[in-house]
């Protein structure tokens, strides 16, 4: 006897659904956009100052900020070395139960030395555009704060796509070493390493 | 309710941006109070575009330019406001390797770079629109942005740029010269006053030698306007933007 025929079922008609997950990144995105929008607008419209406060034992304010970015990437580089041991891109280190400490209180402190000298930078200087130097660590310090703030918020929500940390991470990263190309290194380079 | 850790990370940020913010404000806070009062009455006056700008730099360092526009003609009350015609600018360049003083009256700029002993340089140029272009001898340049009472930009004197941002100001802060004939060389000397009250300043004694050298300038007597270098007692005039003099 023939097996019962029975008929395909029907197509589907309704779109695909994309992958609800990435929804979940929408406010944390609004977020750092209000964030980086908000440094930028600030920096351009208030006047600056060319003053703020001193630190004994270097010769300027200028040497601060540039020693202090030096070191929030040095912690930025520990942050990335952790990272790719998390994610298991170094063959030769296993990832320790420490390296997640390690990798979040690294990125504490360097956000927290970057905030120091990025209010000093908007407050004395603000959003500069007279030269290419300037309006890159411009743009690229505002939009630096923006992904900082659009990763800590992701951090706080379960389900997003695999991609959302690495990108977020390697583009803050990004973005702090050439916010630091463009000030520290190029301050030492003119100026020599003072203090 | 647990707060989740990085947005503890972000407040903590946030709150130490706060408090950093409220104590560089305070800094800069007494002079802004005294200026306040000048600026507002300058604010209402402008009109235009410019009164966004300005409603939001009222309070601040910006009403230094609404002084200077206030006592001077100016061609229009709004570019006035944002591009002052008469200012003077002093202070600091970047890394506290010298000073800079610019002095802009409507068509004709000067500016002097020194460091108080070997480095120094007089430039001359013509602001355009809030842009400066100057130049001076020994292949001295500095361009530069102005606005509000504030002007950045670079200098290059001997071959080596520094970068400045620094703001408008008034007596007796500013910028003064001397050219003399002292045991027959022509010695010009140039110093600089900052806001903070400090001096400095340098000088060629030789000016017509084939290749001018550059040291410390002698002490400035300001209130008498002279100076005293090798026995003889040298006058020295102000240039200043404001009023014209030594232009």
């Amino acid at each position: 006897m023939a097996a019962q025929w029975e008929p395909p079922p029907a197509t589907r008609l309704d779109p695909v659904q994309p992958d609800p997950s990435a929804r979940l990144l929408v406010v944390p995105a609004l977020a750092g956009c209000l964030v980086a929008l908000t440094l930028g607008i600030y920096g351009r419209l208030h006047p600056p100052t060319g003053v703020a406060v001193d630190i004994v034992g270097f010769s300027s304010p200028a040497t601060v900020k540039a020693w202090l970015a030096s070191v929030a990437v040095v912690f930025a580089l520990v942050q990335f070395g952790s990272a790719l041991v998390m994610y298991g891109k170094v063959p030769w280190v296993a990832a320790r139960p420490w390296i997640s400490g390690l990798h979040r209180w690294s990125g504490r402190i360097a956000f927290i030395v970057t905030v120091v000298v990025a209010v000093h930078c908007l407050y004395a200087l603000g959003f500069e555009t007279f030269d290419a130097r300037v309006l890159v660590h411009s743009i690229a310090g505002c939009l630096f704060f923006g992904t900082f703030t659009i990763k800590m918020l992701a951090l706080t929500r379960r389900g997003m796509p695999g991609w959302v940390l690495p990108l977020l991470g390697g583009l803050a990263f990004a973005l702090l070493v050439l916010i630091w190309f463009t000030s520290a290194f190029w301050f030492f380079s003119i100026f020599g390493f003072r203090r | 309710m647990k707060i989740a850790t990085p947005v503890i990370t972000l407040i903590v940020g946030l709150a130490l941006a706060f408090s950093l913010l409220f104590d560089d404000m305070t800094a800069v806070s007494a002079k802004k109070a005294a200026l306040a009062a000048a600026a507002a009455s300058a604010a209402a006056s402008a009109s235009g575009p410019a009164s966004a700008r300005a409603s939001a730099s009222v309070s601040a360092v910006a009403s230094v330019s609404a002084g200077a526009a206030a006592h001077s003609p100016s061609p229009s009350s709004t570019l006035g406001f944002v591009i002052p015609p008469h200012a003077n600018y002093t202070g600091e360049v970047q890394g506290d390797l010298g000073d800079i003083a610019i002095a802009v009256h409507d068509t004709f700029a000067i500016a002097y770079f020194c460091n108080g002993s070997t480095q120094e340089a007089w430039l001359k140029g013509t602001p355009d629109g809030g842009k400066l272009s100057m130049t001076g001898k020994g292949n001295a340049s500095l361009t530069a942005n102005y606005a509000l009472g504030h002007i950045r930009g670079t200098v290059v004197v001997n071959g080596i740029s520094y970068l400045f941002s620094v703001v408008a100001v008034h007596k007796p802060s500013g910028l003064f010269e001397s050219i003399a004939d002292v045991r027959g060389a022509t010695i010009k000397a140039g110093w600089i006053v900052l806001s903070n009250g400090a001096v400095v300043g340098s000088m060629m004694p030789n000016v017509n030698a084939a290749h001018p050298t550059s040291q410390a300038a002698p002490k400035l007597n300001l209130s008498a306007l002279t100076a005293q270098y090798e026995g003889t007692t040298i006058k020295v005039t102000p240039v200043d933007g404001e009023t014209g003099s030594g232009f």
